[in-house]
């Protein structure tokens, strides 16, 4: 059985327990900033935490308060770990946000900045200079609740500390409580609905203790991880687990590792990394999208676990992934899986470690009518793939519409408890309402439960998942209304199976009078480019005449019974490219 | 200036029948241009003209005339 060391109560608060870190390790490898092609830039514990200290004395001098929210919209950059600790040993709350794209609409960027704002609070932007023209005219706007702008990159840090500043910001932190908020992160969305979970330091060290033990964390393991931190499943698994746990974390640019994919096994080869995790595309990436040449002399012998979570798990993406890379020393059994969300920290369950993962082969048509059949010569095969059993400290059920329990085997809404439970929606009671009751999570999220573990195979929400990253169906058809050649209102978006890369696209059906091809190929263009505007690519659009789509019992065009009728039918009143 | 098959490998991959593709046009302006179809529009071209790219000269490219300089470069033009 696998012992790991985790005492939360040494040092229940992360600022405490990172610097208990530094002092244990002070030389250890905290972060290393990956950028290819250049010597990584290595911050050990000591050096983090002297660095961290000193941003801290800034943020305090600025006036930021405890409790405060500083939002940061930072590209990869070696600062941003430092100012995040710092941020929080002046006890106020760092909330990391995504990078604007250039696709996105300067306008639309803004729009949707000031929307969450408003609704999750943030108090403080701290970004880069060329983001200023785009975000100055929110401060200057009458009623914005964002109170200044700062460019923490441009920080003179060389100065000896100010003793005095230090000893009062050190006071703060060591009155922070262990029930008391630590980060806040959106749990997802694009533009205009992203929802603002506040976690505290209890919930994140209940994870740190609960999920490291799962995955079997031991003082010799390495993580490595390309995921973007404004993502719970990059902030969470990959920065603070192995920093509350005080080993070390390789991070990866995000942006720089879809170019070039190789950049993750390279990593673990020259690095000995042990734990990554990524969505279900990049096992498609990884397996299909990298010449052979560059894999040359890679060996991925260390890597001792391996995790797929944020979309569904796909058997053939780990087959696949697993035929490519067991010549480079890929053990299969490092495959693992997770299910979790946001609202929990990040962790519900886990595969066990160093096992296969387990896997059904059902009968599709039976799994499509909510029950578990395994396949027989007759049947239509699904493989499903396990995302694993409970971790300590959570519990699962499966229910039904009523929420009540149900049993192994048939297919109901996921729902989840947790010592890592969220504290509700910030600013939102009314959203929180909706999804917890008695202490129980109620995920939206459709499986079942066969033999103790679990099985995720569809969502209740119309979420459309590409690459894991979650996307609102609302956003892309809010968009649409002002789209010329589409009649307003009549416009669905929906996600289809991507097979070739292990995901989700992005489909589009809408109702117009165009007629001839030229005039319809028009109307696509328009669509492809409001999509682009809100920083969402459609891969496909399907065009109708007037009063085509189905509507449900509200009155507007349903988006499951209108997928089913474009995605099995052959009307040719539809065209589609 | 983009060569006529450069341009007809990438609006293919893409999906569209035409866009006016400059030297200095850069991928968010192009629809259906976003990171997961960026690495099909590379091995297509990569297929189309029997050369190979190493990743890291895949993260120097800014533009569709750094592409076409890199392809060049590969085809000795």
């Amino acid at each position: 059985m696998h012992e790991f060391n985790f005492n939360i109560e040494e040092a229940p608060t992360l600022w405490k327990r990172w610097k208990l870190n530094a002092e244990r390790n002070p030389d250890r490898d905290a972060v290393v900033h990956w950028v290819a092609g250049q010597e990584p830039f290595r911050w050990t514990y000591k050096n983090l935490i002297d660095t961290a200290k000193k941003f801290s004395i800034k943020i305090r001098e600025l006036g930021i308060k405890p409790g405060e929210v500083c939002a940061t919209i930072i590209r990869h950059n070696p600062k941003f770990y430092p100012l995040y600790l710092g941020i929080s040993r002046a006890a106020a709350l760092p909330a990391v946000l995504a990078y604007p794209n250039p696709r996105l609409h300067p306008d639309k960027f803004r729009q949707g900045l000031e929307g969450m704002a408003q609704r999750s609070g943030l108090d403080y932007i701290l970004t880069e200079r060329e983001l200023e023209p785009i975000i100055k005219p929110l401060i200057e706007k009458p009623g914005s609740t964002i109170k200044a702008v700062y460019f923490p990159l441009e920080w003179d840090l060389d100065g000896d500390l100010d003793l005095k500043v230090d000893n009062e910001v050190e006071e703060v932190a060591s009155q922070i409580k262990d029930t008391d908020p630590m980060l806040l992160q959106h749990s997802s969305g694009t533009t205009g609905l992203q929802k603002p979970v506040v976690l505290s330091h209890r919930a994140i060290m209940n994870q740190v203790k609960n999920l490291g033990g799962a995955l079997e964390l031991t003082e010799k393991d390495k993580i490595v991880s390309w995921l973007p931190l404004y993502h719970d499943f990059g902030l969470i698994a990959a920065y603070q687990i192995p920093l509350a746990y005080g080993i070390t974390t390789i991070q990866i640019d995000p942006f720089e590792w879809v170019l070039a994919p190789v950049l993750l096994p390279e990593v673990i080869s020259k690095e000995k990394a042990t734990t990554t995790f990524s969505p279900n595309f990049a096992y498609n990436v990884l397996a299909e999208k990298i010449d052979e040449e560059e894999l040359e002399g890679l060996d991925l012998s260390s890597l001792r676990i391996m995790v797929n979570a944020a979309e569904p798990i796909r058997h053939d993406s780990h087959e696949k992934f697993i035929n490519r890379f067991k010549k480079y020393g890929l053990n299969p059994t490092a495959l693992a899986g997770l299910y979790g969300m946001a609202e929990v920290t990040l962790g519900a369950t886990l595969t066990t470690p160093g096992e296969p993962i387990p896997e059904l082969s059902v009968d599709r048509n039976e799994l499509s009518h909510g029950f578990m059949k395994l396949a027989d010569e007759n049947s239509v095969v699904r493989v499903c793939v396990s995302s694993g059993h409970p971790i300590n400290g959570c519990d699962l059920k499966i229910v039904d519409e009523n929420r009540n329990e149900i049993e192994d085997g048939i297919v109901g809404e996921v729902a989840v408890t947790s010592v890592s439970m969220f504290d509700g929606y910030r600013n939102y009671p009314e959203k929180t309402a909706e999804v917890v009751a008695n202490g129980w999570y109620y995920s939206g999220d459709y499986g079942f439960r066969w033999k103790g573990e679990y099985y995720i195979i569809g969502r209740k929400k119309d979420i459309i998942i590409v690459a894991g990253k979650n996307i609102y169906p609302e956003d892309i058809e809010d968009v649409m209304n002002g789209v010329e050649g589409l009649i307003p209102g009549r416009t669905i978006a929906f996600g289809e199976e991507d097979t070739n890369m292990g995901t989700e696209f992005v489909a589009v059906v809408s109702e117009t009078n165009a007629q001839t091809d030229e005039e319809k190929n028009k109307v696509r263009m328009n669509i492809l480019k409001a999509g682009m505007s809100i920083d969402i690519i459609i891969h496909k659009v399907y065009l109708v005449p007037p009063r085509w789509l189905i509507k449900s019992s509200s009155g507007k065009p349903s988006r499951k019974a209108n997928k089913e009728r474009l995605t099995s039918g052959t009307d040719p009143q539809v065209w589609s490219r | 200036m983009i060569s006529q098959e450069l341009k007809e490998v990438i609006l293919k991959q893409l999906n569209l029948d035409d866009f006016d593709l400059k030297d200095e046009t850069i991928a968010p302006e192009v629809p259906g241009w976003d990171s997961l179809n960026h690495i099909n529009i590379i091995l297509a071209v990569e297929e189309k003209f029997k050369v190979k790219f190493k990743s890291y000269e895949l993260l120097r490219l800014k533009c569709v005339g750094d592409l076409q300089k890199m392809l060049d470069s590969k085809l000795n033009k």
